[in-house]
C-alpha cells in the first residue's frame, strides 16, 4: 500500500465518484488522537453492529495506525484485505463488503462484514423426500458451498470461483473433485462460463443456457438439483457442479437422460424396491408421451389394435363428439397445460377452487355436453399425472406428447414411428462435454447399466460410471478384494 | 463423426441386418425355391459372411478405409470415381426396400391415408440420419438391438403355434437350379456385407473382433432362417402370396379378442428397427457422395433424401415393375459392386497410411 499520505477525505471523494448511488453510505469516526476514518458501505447489506463493534470501537480507542498492516492489527475482523484498485474497491462494496480508509494511509482496507437476508435451508420443495436428508440449496452461494462442503470434506473437493453478468457481477463457483472429474471438462465448463457476456444472470439456468453445447435442443443441456446430498453424490460419479449466487439450483455437467430417472431416495431403500420405481418412472415417461399418440391413431387408424369391448365402450362414448381425435386430444392437452400454468402461478387459495372447477366442472360439463368423450379425458388424465413421475422431463414431455398428438391425428402410427427415429437420431448423437446423451443406452456401456434401468445393490455399484472419463474408476472397495487400477 | 465400434457392427449384423429381409424377400424366394428358401437363404449367406469375413481380415491388416486402399493403389481421382460408382449402386439399393417399406405401411398400418403422404416424412428422417454421419449408425445399432430381440421373439412365439414346419419337407424337393435362382433373384437383399465393407478404417481392430463379428452375423442368419421355416410352416403353399410376411404370421393367436391386436406392438417396435436399417444405404451412399466429392454431409443428404422422395412418387404403383428389375435383370449389379469389387479390395495395396 502506498505510504503517501492521503487525507480520508480524497479517498471517500475518489470512491464516491465511481459509487454515486444513494444506498452507498458512509461511516465517519476518528480515532484516540483525532485522525479521520471512514467506513463506506451497502445500506442493507453490511453488519452494521459488528462494523461498530470490531471496526468503530477498537480504532477510536487507539492511535492512528501508521500503515495497513497496524490497521488490521488493531480490528477485530477474520476476513481484511488491503485494495489500492477504486474500481475494485467499489465492486467490494457493492458485494456487500466495507471500504475502510484511515487519514495518512493510502488505498483502503477492505473487510468481510457482509450480511444480508436469507431463507432458512428447508426441504425443497421441488424434490420432497420420504427417506434421506431433507437440506436444501439456498440463494446464497456462500451457504450453498458450505451445504456441500459439509458432505464431501475432502481437500480433493475444489472450486473455481468465477464473476458473470456486466451489472449483475454473480457470483458463480464450478466445483469437482480432484481425480475423480474429468479436468478437461472443468476446463470447459470454467472457460465457457469466463466467456458469458451478458448484462445480468438472476438465475443459475442462464449459465445452463450458455454452457449449453446445443441450446436450441428441446432436451435439458443440464442437470439439476437443490439438494445438497443428490450434488454431492453426483459429484462422487465424477460430474462436475455449477453454483450461482441468488439461485437455489445446482447445476451438473456432464448431463445424461437417464439420471433425471434416478431419485434420491432410490439409493436409501433396497434395490428392488429402487428398481421397481425406476421401472415405473420409465414407464410412466413412456406412457405419458405416447398414450395419447396411440389412442389418437389406433381409433384413426389401427382400431384392431383396442380389444373388442374397449372399442364397444370408446365407440359408445364417442358417438357424436364433434371433433376429431387427434384435435380432441389436442385441445384436451392444450387445457390441461393451461391448468397447470394457471395453478402454478395463482394463488394457493385460488389454485385449489381453480382445481376444483377445472377438473371436475370443465371436465365433467364437456363430457355430458358432448363436446368431449369421457375416454379422452381419461387419456388426458393419465397421461398429464405420468408425466410427473419424473418432475424433471415434465417441460420435454409436454411439448413431446403434443407433437405425438398431431403426428398421431394427421398421419398415424408410422408418423409416431418416424417421430421417435428422428428424436433417437438426435439423441444418440447428442454429445455434451464428451458423454453421450443417451449413454448407457447408446452407446451401450454394459457396466453403467447397473445404475438406470435397474438399480443395483450398493456393492455392486463399485466403480464409478465409465461415461464420465474420470481417472479414479473405483469408488468402493469391498474387503479383500482387490482394486483394478490401484486407485482409491 | 464417422467413428463406429466392433459392438455396433456386431449389433449392425445382429438385429439390423435381419430386419431387411421380413418384407418381400421370402416370398420373392417362395416364388423359386419353394420349400426348399432355406437353402437359396443358406447360400445367399455363406456369400455374404465371405465379404464380412473378408471385412474383418483387411481391417486386421490395416487401418485404412476403402477410399484410402484405392487411392493407395491406382490415386485419388480413381478413388472418387469408384466412390461415385458406390454412391449409385447404393443409391439404387435403397429404393426397393423403400418401396418395400411404402407399401408395408399402406398395408399394415393404415386403411384411409395415402401411402406416401404417410411415407413422405421418411425422407427427413432419412435426411437427418445422413447428416449426422456413421455415429449414429453405431449408436442407433445399440438401441436397435434390444428392440429387434423384444418384438422378433415375441412375434415368432406369437406364430410358431400355427405352424407346420412340416410343410418344409421334403428336403431338396426343389431342383438345384431353382434353388440357385432362388439366391441369384434375390441377392439384392443381401448388400449387408458391402455395407460393412466400407466401415473399414472406421473402426479399430480389437482382440478377437472377427469371432465377434461373424458370430453376430451367424446370430442374425440365424434369426432370418428361423423367421423364413415359420413363414412358410404358417402359409405353406400360399406363402408365395403373403407379402409383408411379418405382419401376417402372429395374428392368428386366438387370445387377440381380449387383449386386441397386441402383436401390432411389436409389429410397430419391429418397423422402427426397419425405418433406422433403411437409413443406412442412404447414409453410405451419402458418405460415398462426400469422400468422392470431397464436401460436408448437409447438401448431398438433401439431394439424395430428395431424389429417393422424387423416385419414390415416381413409382408410386410400379413396385412390382420394379421389384422385377431389381431381381431379374439388375443381379449382375448387385454381385459386382457387393461381392466382387469388396473381394478385389484385397489385392489393393495396403501400404502407409496416407495423411
Amino acid at each position: 500500500m502506498s505510504e503517501k499520505k492521503q487525507t480520508c477525505k480524497d479517498n471517500i471523494k475518489k470512491l464516491k465518484d465511481i459509487l454515486v448511488a444513494e444506498d452507498i453510505l458512509v461511516f465517519s469516526f476518528e480515532t484516540a488522537d483525532g485522525a479521520a476514518c471512514a467506513a463506506v458501505y451497502t445500506d442493507g447489506m453490511t453488519d452494521k453492529a459488528l462494523l461498530g463493534e470490531q471496526v468503530a470501537r477498537p480504532l477510536a480507542a487507539e492511535r492512528a495506525p501508521e500503515n495497513a498492516k497496524q490497521a488490521a492489527k488493531c480490528l477485530q475482523v477474520p476476513e481484511c484485505k488491503e485494495e489500492n484498485d477504486f474500481t475494485k474497491m467499489a465492486e467490494e462494496v457493492l458485494a456487500g463488503n466495507v471500504a475502510l480508509f484511515i487519514d495518512g494511509i493510502g488505498g483502503a482496507l477492505i473487510l468481510g462484514l457482509k450480511k444480508i437476508s436469507l431463507r432458512a435451508i428447508m426441504e425443497p420443495p421441488s424434490s420432497i423426500a420420504i427417506k434421506g436428508p431433507r437440506e436444501g440449496f439456498i440463494e446464497d452461494i456462500k451457504t450453498n458451498m458450505s451445504l456441500l462442503r459439509n458432505r464431501l470434506q475432502t481437500p480433493k473437493l475444489r472450486f473455481y470461483n468465477l464473476v458473470a453478468g456486466k451489472q449483475s457481477r454473480t457470483k458463480i463457483a464450478v466445483g469437482y473433485l480432484d481425480g475423480i472429474a474429468d479436468e478437461k471438462t472443468v476446463q470447459k465448463i470454467v472457460k465457457k462460463i469466463e466467456e458469458i457476456d451478458i448484462d445480468g444472470i438472476p438465475d443459475s439456468s442462464y449459465v445452463g443456457k450458455f454452457l449449453a453445447e446445443r441450446p436450441q435442443s428441446l432436451f435439458k443441456p443440464t442437470g439439476t438439483t437443490e439438494k445438497p446430498d443428490v450434488l454431492a453424490a453426483k459429484m462422487l460419479e465424477g460430474r462436475v457442479a455449477i453454483l450461482v449466487d441468488g439461485s437455489p439450483i445446482a447445476l451438473t455437467l456432464p448431463y445424461l437422460l437417464t439420471e433425471d430417472f434416478q431419485g434420491a431416495q432410490d439409493y436409501f431403500s433396497s434395490p428392488y424396491r429402487a428398481s421397481v420405481s425406476r421401472f415405473l418412472r420409465f414407464f410412466g415417461v413412456f406412457l405419458s408421451v405416447f398414450l395419447p399418440a396411440f389412442y389418437v391413431s389406433a381409433q384413426l387408424f389401427k382400431l384392431q389394435l383396442l380389444p373388442f369391448s374397449f372399442l364397444l365402450t370408446i365407440s359408445g362414448s364417442i358417438q357424436g363428439i364433434p371433433l376429431s381425435p387427434g384435435l380432441e386430444l389436442f385441445f384436451l392437452l392444450l387445457v390441461l397445460e393451461i391448468l397447470i400454468e394457471a395453478s402454478v402461478r395463482m394463488p394457493k387459495y385460488v389454485a385449489l377452487a381453480l382445481s376444483v372447477i377445472g377438473a371436475l366442472v370443465l371436465g365433467d360439463t364437456a363430457v355430458k355436453a358432448g363436446l368431449v368423450s369421457s375416454s379422452a379425458i381419461i387419456i388426458m388424465a393419465l397421461s398429464g399425472i405420468a408425466a410427473y413421475t419424473v418432475p424433471d422431463l415434465v417441460g420435454t414431455v409436454s411439448v413431446l406428447r403434443i407433437a405425438y398428438v398431431v403426428v398421431a391425428g394427421s398421419i398415424g402410427t408410422f408418423g409416431v414411428l418416424l417421430l421417435t427415429a428422428l428424436i433417437l437420431y438426435y439423441l444418440v448423437t447428442s454429445d455434451a462435454y464428451g458423454s453421450p446423451m443417451l449413454a448407457p443406452f447408446a452407446p451401450l456401456i454394459a457396466r453403467d447399466l447397473k445404475d438406470t434401468l435397474y438399480k443395483a445393490s450398493l456393492f455392486a455399484l463399485d466403480k464409478r460410471p465409465k461415461v464420465f472419463r474420470g481417472k479414479n474408476k473405483t469408488r468402493l472397495k469391498r474387503t479383500g478384494k482387490k482394486v483394478e487400477n490401484g486407485q482409491d | 463423426m464417422d467413428k463406429i465400434k466392433v459392438r455396433q457392427i456386431c449389433f449392425f449384423l445382429a438385429a439390423l441386418m435381419p430386419a431387411a429381409k421380413m418384407l418381400v424377400y421370402p416370398t420373392t424366394l417362395v416364388y423359386r425355391s419353394k420349400n426348399d428358401l432355406l437353402f437359396s437363404a443358406l447360400i445367399n449367406f455363406a456369400l455374404e459372411g465371405g465379404i464380412v469375413a473378408l471385412t474383418m481380415l483387411l481391417a486386421k491388416k490395416t487401418k485404412m478405409t476403402f477410399f484410402e486402399l484405392i487411392s493407395n493403389t491406382f490415386g485419388n481421382v480413381t478413388a472418387k470415381i469408384v466412390y461415385a460408382l458406390f454412391a449409385l449402386f447404393f443409391f439404387g439399393a435403397a429404393l426397393l426396400p423403400l418401396m418395400e417399406q411404402k407399401n408395408f405401411v399402406m398395408q399394415v398400418m393404415y386403411e384411409n391415408v395415402p401411402s406416401i403422404i404417410a411415407f413422405a416424412p421418411f425422407f427427413f428422417v432419412c435426411f437427418f440420419a445422413c447428416v449426422r454421419g456413421f455415429k449414429s449408425i453405431g449408436r442407433i445399432a445399440d438401441i436397435a438391438l434390444p428392440l429387434f430381440i423384444l418384438s422378433f421373439a415375441v412375434l415368432m412365439l406369437l406364430a410358431v403355434p400355427h405352424a407346420e414346419l412340416g410343410a418344409l419337407l421334403p428336403v431338396r424337393g426343389v431342383p438345384l437350379k431353382e434353388v440357385l435362382k432362388g439366391s441369384l433373384y434375390s441377392v439384392n437383399w443381401y448388400t449387408d456385407g458391402a455395407l460393412v465393407f466400407f466401415f473399414l478404417g472406421h473402426f479399430e481392430y480389437e482382440d478377437r473382433a472377427a469371432v465377434k463379428v461373424l458370430s453376430s452375423y451367424a446370430a442374425g442368419c440365424a434369426a432370418v432362417l428361423l423367421f423364413l421355416a415359420l413363414f412358410y410352416g404358417v402359409f405353406a403353399d400360399i406363402a408365395v402370396r403373403q407379402q409383408n410376411a411379418i405382419a401376417q404370421m402372429s395374428k392368428y393367436t386366438t387370445s387377440f379378442t381380449s387383449l386386441g391386436r397386441v402383436d401390432l406392438f411389436f409389429i410397430f417396435m419391429l418397423a422402427l428397427v426397419m425405418i433406422f436399417r433403411l437409413c443406412i444405404p442412404v447414409q453410405v451412399c451419402v458418405h460415398c457422395v462426400c469422400r468422392s466429392l470431397g464436401v460436408k454431409p448437409l447438401i448431398p443428404a438433401a439431394i439424395v433424401s430428395a431424389a429417393l422422395f422424387g423416385l419414390t412418387l415416381f413409382l408410386n404403383y410400379s413396385f412390382l415393375e420394379l421389384q422385377t428389375l431389381f431381381t431379374q435383370k439388375l443381379w449382375f449389379v448387385f454381385l459386382i459392386f457387393a461381392y466382387l469389387i469388396p473381394a478385389a479390395a484385397l489385392l489393393l495395396k495396403r501400404g502407409e497410411r496416407r495423411a
